[in-house]
């Protein structure tokens, strides 16, 4: 990897980290297992308003875990467990009593495979929509097109929205994905690599894509390629073991890191 | 290029046997293997053949229009059809499907999404690979003891309880194989966006595997069509036409065909094969229909 050009990338898009912006989601004393395997050790982390964090580590590091956590989709696991606070608009989701479905419909999830429904495209779109809210067919309608128009899929699909989801390429399969979830109008997005099974072209329309959600939604991407942490993001954690080795803005984590194992992974010597 | 690539590896490596070549034991125990196979299958095919041909034969020369116009003779009575069997065969086989679907979709859904590893879902398991290994004769035992005893005489519906027994099994292992299949990624986004899991197995996982559990649905109507074993003691048979009272003996073309193809009468012989023929082109055609569904479904 080019540590320049990620550098400079980095200070292009760091310069937009506003840290002053309301605390979206706040992490406190965090633990994590896997049965009886602690995968995440006292995490403590704020995700900012419209902002986009990216989680950055190497393979197992309990980026993805994390992730896994703010809409608590690992509990369709029973042998997983969160232990600590993850507060969201003022209460704390890891609460029993929380309702998980009403959790994972203010905050959406984006995965690493395109996971296109087997029915149409407006239906795929409709989903989420439908699940919530009882509306006229003609606001499913709009809903369904203003998501489309949004994911930037709207002209490719507009002449087939009964065709099959399954049908489209992997790229536009993930901005249907990205569709799906913003017609839902969630808070937070999680992104868990999102472009890592993509070609570069359907990856470059994806990330121009996220930069242009970050006015409306506060964002976390776990990624993989630092370069895109470097393009895309506001705010980067660097995760090591299970913990947060470093947290901050974008340019500070990879032009100037506090520690020295930061910085050897950012400029690619580990990891 | 390739001459300096021969050139370097001669000169590096000693020359004794050039790379790429085959051990000459592994091409002989190729072909012998390969052989042995062709061997085995065409024997299947040569004995599935030989019954096919000396069905088609026999029974095409019984085929007549009276077959599916005219009741099943009386012993004695000259020529009679198949037509009271063949309603017979249909009701009792739908009626069995119809009494097995639900149930198996539902215990299949129950193992492959919920019950998973758990210890119900491993005893269940266990029981249905017992059910769907049992003599079918048992079954039709079974059912006599519990249902044409009580009752005091044979019936259709009992006939249809032990068609639906035989079925249940097959249908609740496809659809928790065919469940399985769909990847869990699929269920992880339906949660994500919020959807129960009921939601997102009525509306995406059933979705995904709709072809499968056709399929499996398709082959245990198959399966159950042919059964005379169970039907023996439960339906037995009637010679008369299907009055739509399932209370009572009922007539169906299995147990037709055992007892006319043991009879002395040439006639009662000649339409035990052309219900041989009728039946085996049925589930033939059944499951040409189940494979069409899979393939459609791949393409798709």
């Amino acid at each position: 990897m080019n540590t320049v050009s990620v550098m400079q990338t980095a200070s292009a898009a760091g310069r937009a980290a506003d840290a002053s912006a309301p605390v979206r989601i706040a992490v406190r004393d965090l633990d994590f297992f896997y049965g009886a395997a602690q995968a995440l050790k006292g995490i403590n982390l704020d995700f900012f308003d419209r902002q986009v964090t990216a989680l950055i580590g190497p393979s197992g590091c309990g980026k993805s875990t994390l992730l896994r956590i703010f809409n608590r989709i690992y509990s369709l696991y029973p042998e997983q467990r969160a232990e600590g606070e993850v507060v969201l608009d003022g209460r704390n989701i890891l609460d029993p009593r929380i309702d998980v479905n009403e959790l994972r419909s203010r905050v959406g999830m984006v995965f690493q495979k395109p996971t296109p429904f087997p029915m149409s495209i407006y239906d795929n779109v409709a989903f989420g929509v439908r699940l919530n809210e009882r509306l006229p067919r003609s606001e499913v309608d709009d809903r369904v097109e203003a998501a489309l128009r949004r994911a930037a899929l709207w002209n490719e699909v507009k002449d087939k929205l009964k065709a099959s989801g399954m049908g489209l390429s992997g790229g536009q399969q993930q901005r249907l994905c990205i569709a799906r979830t913003i017609a839902q109008q969630p808070e937070v997005i999680l992104f868990d690599e999102p472009t890592s099974a993509l070609d570069p072209i359907s990856t470059g329309k994806i990330e121009e894509l996220l930069e242009q959600l970050r006015s409306e939604f506060t964002i976390v991407i776990v990624t993989h390629n630092m370069q895109q942490a470097a393009r895309i993001s506001q705010f980067t954690a660097f995760m090591y073991l299970g913990e947060v080795v470093e947290f901050g803005p974008t340019n500070q984590i990879f032009m100037n890191p506090g520690k020295k194992q930061t910085q050897d992974y950012v400029t690619g010597r580990f990891g | 290029m390739t001459s300096t690539l021969q050139a370097s590896s001669t000169s590096t490596a000693p020359a004794t046997v050039p790379w790429g070549r085959v051990r000459p034991g592994r091409r002989l125990a190729d072909r012998l293997l390969k052989g042995a196979c062709i061997a085995v299958t065409a024997l299947g095919v040569f004995v599935l053949g030989w019954i096919l041909a000396m069905l088609v034969v026999r029974g095409v020369s019984a085929l007549s229009p009276r077959i599916v116009t005219a009741a099943t003779p009386g012993p004695g009575s000259e020529g009679g059809g198949l037509a009271n069997a063949m309603a017979g065969s249909l009701i009792l086989t739908l009626l069995g499907i119809l009494v097995a679907t639900p149930i198996g979709v539902m215990a299949g859904t129950y193992l492959a999404e919920y019950g998973k590893r758990s210890r119900l879902a491993e005893v269940v398991r266990f029981i249905n690979d017992i059910l769907l290994s049992a003599p079918s004769i048992l079954i039709g035992l079974f059912v006599y003891t519990v249902m044409v005893m009580p009752m005091g005489q044979y019936s259709g519906w009992a006939g249809a309880v032990a068609l639906a027994i035989i079925a249940t099994p097959v249908i609740v292992r496809t659809t928790e194989d065919m469940l399985r299949l769909v990847p869990n990624g699929l269920r992880e986004a339906g949660a994500a966006l919020g959807a129960p899991p009921s939601k997102v197995i009525t509306t995406i996982t059933w979705r995904a595997a709709r072809s499968g559990m056709m399929t499996g649905i398709l082959l245990a109507t198959a399966r159950i069509a042919g059964e005379t074993a169970p039907l023996l003691f439960t339906a037995l048979n009637n010679q008369f036409w299907f009055s739509g009272d399932l209370m009572g003996g009922v007539a169906n073309l299995p147990v037709t065909i055992y007892q006319f193809a043991l009879s002395p009468y040439a006639n009662w012989q000649e339409l035990a094969w052309a219900g041989a023929l009728i039946i085996t082109t049925a589930i033939l055609l059944l499951s040409v229909v189940a494979r069409f569904v899979i393939k459609k479904d791949i393409a798709r």
